[in-house]
């Protein structure tokens, strides 16, 4: 069967080539079939579960980069405002937007050569989709009804964790994606060096019966786990072709002259208070410890000009107003509120705790600076740094700790609509919608005023924004990647003779223990 | 008052949303349930939320209305534009907000003094959001107004220098793969081969740009491909697609079926275009290795015709996927994807004479 296979796939790709030789010289070069595709990813684990994902975290948001390769969803967005067909080909819905209808493309199949039926679709979305929603399967056709207008279905569906997949019994997930998952190493020592970890890597190969036609690349591979530095050196020396780099790292990789490429800022550092420490339930304190403190210095000192100060929760490539919002620093005015407060208030015995939620070195050079600026307004806050493993999940605070008044944490915007997003940060930061605003925020104008509302309560103290930041090989083309941050590595081709050799097999390598812990999804 | 975000229509089709005008003879057709349902969203809707404004003059309308009416605002104004970097170019915009404040009795100056308002125009993945906001007694006053993106039209776009005359001729959101002048040169029209959601289609196209005809080449039985290649030529009456392993031909009159069969794919032969001039002999090259940047179209002289004469470029706002110079020795047809749009393009490149 393997065989048979490869010798099709080896067919195909013959015909492709005899066309691209005699396809005239005279326009641009095109896409060359073949080559792997080296990516070196900062996370140690990952999961191909949407199911499993823990909304707007940074370990999801890479989920989401490998999950693509492997599922489609049911439509995607182009770079341009237009919905394009994915999965399903037609779509419609009623004057109120409660009633959508979506026609599904026919003939196509699961990596495993199974068809997609109406059935797979509603399965899926049902275990990723808000409950209140009442998906139906048809003949060739599936429903969507809410009881409430929902009019950005169509930006939910293009984003997150709005993957179609089939579940089998043994709990692995089948795509009708581009990709299938051919192998996963898991994170092991060293045959040579038992001291070093090997991290884990992922391979992904095309899948030639993919309805959108097979992708250029052969294979993807993806190394898991890699520290900064590390993927940064791999792609200086040719050892990999697409690696995340860290914010404090693009200036030196664009010194070396590495091809970087980033997205929209996707994901905000923000402050979040705790009534689990009384102090943190005053709102004087919290708008005092709001004044004192100072976004430009952390995005473009601390952060190297590589990230933006952010007074909004939404950022304004997503709501369109986030530029209304300004909060400027005013000591003067901080000190002021801070001496109208009880001196052991954050101050004296009861300092103002402050949680760092993620891990790495960024985030514990945030909170030192909130800590600074905080004490130019005479308040004091302690920090705790983060202490579970390098997920990017908040780790929770065992109880024999103190509690804490003050949270450092991160929020990726993973779905292009602004209301699910703003829906989403409300619900996980257990923060209270106005009644009048009960119903979905479908107008920007409410949607505006609600964000207004919650940025005065100042619960949320939001701080800067990131960019993601890729450095790409010289070999790679068609690099066209959304702007808030999708990498669509299907239409991405290799250069032929600019591929570097592979890495070495063993050998030492910087401690990077990698457990996968998700259900891979084999043919 | 039209407001809100929804960037959709109420219903997509892929022939209804395409930039393309329809033709009357689409060989496949939606079904019937979905055509039901299309007639009953535009008939029976009246519009339960609100919708996206079609144009962006049309948004600033809007705005100044909306500005307009909020309660106690007086003018003169200033005004304060934060526009993300590739809309603020779009000077006419601060033009237009400012002639329709005016034409709502709201004048506009520059006295520092004067009443802020902040205008925002932002593009969001699906949408350009247009905001207002002033102040009012002790508190902010915003309005928004927002349109589809996709709504947003293609600026016009630069013509080249003297010496190659560069005409837009037609452009759409579906894949153009290749583009033939019509082999009856009277009616001065155009023929496209296109790839609209994975099927491949060629369109006769009158001198305005409107659909006549339309044929589907599903007949050819092609996989389905992320790189879908072909070749058009008109003959007037006939014409021609060579595909991958695969030339199929047709009669437009006869609104037949293609025929397709077996064939070895034959390079089309470069294109050179002949100087009005002198009759010498210039070669069109696309240099491009990357369709996520823009090409250069490179007019080089024919050594043979005209030795030591350098060569022109001329840049395009994306990749040249095609060049076909076939009918006519004045001129060629280029295919572009303009990645600011994401639009596929057909421009007409004439050698000119002097300048």
């Amino acid at each position: 069967m393997r065989f048979t296979k490869s010798l099709c796939s080896a067919a195909i790709s013959a015909a492709l080539l005899f066309f691209l030789a005699s396809t005239p010289a005279s326009a641009a070069k095109r896409p060359r079939y073949g080559g792997t595709l080296r990516v070196e990813l900062l996370t140690s684990t990952f999961s191909l579960d949407p199911r499993e994902w823990k909304s707007s975290s940074l370990s999801a948001r890479e989920d989401e980069k490998l999950a693509s390769l492997v599922y489609d969803r049911l439509v995607t967005l182009d770079d341009y405002g237009r919905f394009q067909p994915a999965l399903a080909i037609e779509w419609s819905h009623d004057a109120a937007a409660k009633n959508w209808q979506f026609k599904l493309r026919p003939n196509v199949k699961f990596s495993d050569g199974t068809p997609l039926t109406p059935a797979d679709v509603v399965t899926a979305l049902q275990s990723v989709l808000p409950t209140h929603l009442q998906l139906t399967a048809a003949e060739n056709s599936l429903s969507i009804r809410s009881p409430h207008p929902i009019p950005d279905l169509l930006e939910q569906l293009a984003s997150g964790p709005h993957f179609i997949f089939r579940a089998l019994p043994d709990d692995t997930l089948l795509g009708t994606g581009p990709f299938y998952v051919a192998e996963i190493d898991a994170a092991a020592p060293y045959e040579a060096n038992p001291l070093a970890t090997k991290p884990a890597r992922l391979k992904f190969r095309a899948n030639e019966q993919s309805w959108a036609g097979r992708p250029f690349l052969d294979a993807i591979e993806v190394t898991l786990g890699e520290p900064p530095l590390r993927q940064l050196f791999d792609l200086q020396v040719g050892k990999a072709d697409v690696v995340e780099v860290a914010p404090d790292l693009v200036r030196k990789a664009r010194q070396d002259n590495l091809r970087v490429w980033s997205s929209a800022p996707n994901t905000l550092l923000a402050l979040r208070f705790d009534d689990s420490q009384p102090a943190s339930a005053d709102d004087h304190l919290r708008e005092a410890l709001a004044l004192s403190l100072d976004r430009d210095t952390m995005a473009n000192v601390l952060l190297q000009k590589q990230a933006e100060p952010s007074a909004a929760l939404l950022p304004n490539w997503l709501s369109g107003y986030a530029f209304l919002f300004e909060s400027p620093m005013n000591l003067e005015r901080a000190r002021e509120i801070r001496s109208s407060l009880p001196a052991n208030e954050a101050g004296g015995t009861e300092p103002l705790r402050l949680h760092v939620d993620a891990a790495g070195d960024l985030m514990k050079l945030l909170a030192e600076r909130v800590a600074v600026n905080a004490r130019q307004a005479n308040l004091s806050v302690q920090l705790a740094l983060h202490t579970a493993s390098a997920t990017g999940a908040a780790a929770s605070v065992p109880s024999t700790n103190p509690p804490m008044g003050l949270h450092l944490f991160t929020w990726h915007y993973d779905s292009l609509s602004p209301r699910a997003e703003l829906d989403a940060l409300l619900k996980q930061l257990h923060l209270v919608p106005a009644p009048e605003n009960s119903q979905p925020l479908i107008d920007p104008e409410q949607r505006f005023a609600e964000e207004r509302r919650l940025l005065e309560e100042r619960r949320v103290i939001p701080l800067v924004l990131l960019p993601e930041y890729v450095g790409i090989a010289t070999p790679v083309r068609n690099w066209m990647p959304a702007r808030w941050g999708e990498w669509r590595l299907a239409d991405v081709w290799l250069e032929k003779g600019e591929t570097a050799p592979s890495a070495p097999a063993g050998g030492a390598s910087p401690d990077n223990s990698a457990t996968p812990h998700g259900r891979g999804a084999h043919p | 008052m039209r407001r809100g975000n929804s960037s959709s229509a109420a219903c997509y089709h892929p022939y209804l949303n395409a930039v393309l005008p329809r033709s009357e003879t689409y060989r496949s057709r939606p079904s019937p349930f979905f055509l039901i349902l299309f007639f009953l969203c535009f008939v029976f809707s009246p519009c339960a939320f609100p919708a996206d404004s079609n144009s962006l003059d049309d948004s600033v309308r809007q705005l100044a209305d909306r500005i307009a009416a909020i309660p106690n605002l007086h003018g003169p104004l200033r005004l304060e534009f934060h526009a993300d970097a590739n809309l603020a170019a779009g000077s006419t915009l601060q033009d237009t907000l400012r002639q329709e404040l005016e034409k709502r009795r709201l004048s506009i100056t520059d006295e520092p003094s004067a009443l802020l308002l902040k205008i925002g125009v932002a593009e969001t993945p699906t949408q350009v959001v247009l905001t207002a906001s002033t102040r009012i007694g002790d508190r902010d006053d915003v309005r928004i107004v927002t349109m589809a993106r996709a709504a947003l039209s293609a600026p016009t776009l630069a013509v080249a220098p003297v010496r190659i005359a560069r005409q837009l001729i037609y452009e759409s959101s579906d894949r153009i793969l290749d583009a033939s002048a019509l082999g009856n040169a009277a009616e001065g029209g155009l023929t496209v081969l296109l790839d609209r959601n994975a099927d491949l289609f060629a369109l006769r196209l009158d001198s305005a740009g409107i659909v006549k005809q339309t044929v589907s080449l599903a007949a050819a039985n092609l996989r389905a491909t992320r790189d879908p290649r072909g070749e058009l030529t008109d003959r007037g009456a006939t014409a021609e697609v060579v595909l991958p392993g695969k030339i199929c031909e047709f009669t437009w009159a006869a609104g037949e079926e293609p025929k397709c069969r077996a064939k070895k794919p034959e390079a089309r032969t470069p294109t050179v275009l002949t100087s009005p001039c002198d009759a010498s002999n210039w070669k069109l090259e696309a240099k491009g290795d990357d369709w996520s940047s823009p090409d250069l179209l490179q007019i080089a002289p024919d050594s043979a015709t005209r030795a030591g004469s350098t060569a022109l470029f001329n840049e395009f706002p994306g990749p040249v996927l095609s060049i076909n110079g076939e009918l006519d020795p004045g001129s060629a047809l280029i295919v572009a994807r303009n990645l600011r749009t994401g639009n596929y393009e057909v421009y007409k490149i004439t050698l000119l004479c002097g300048n």
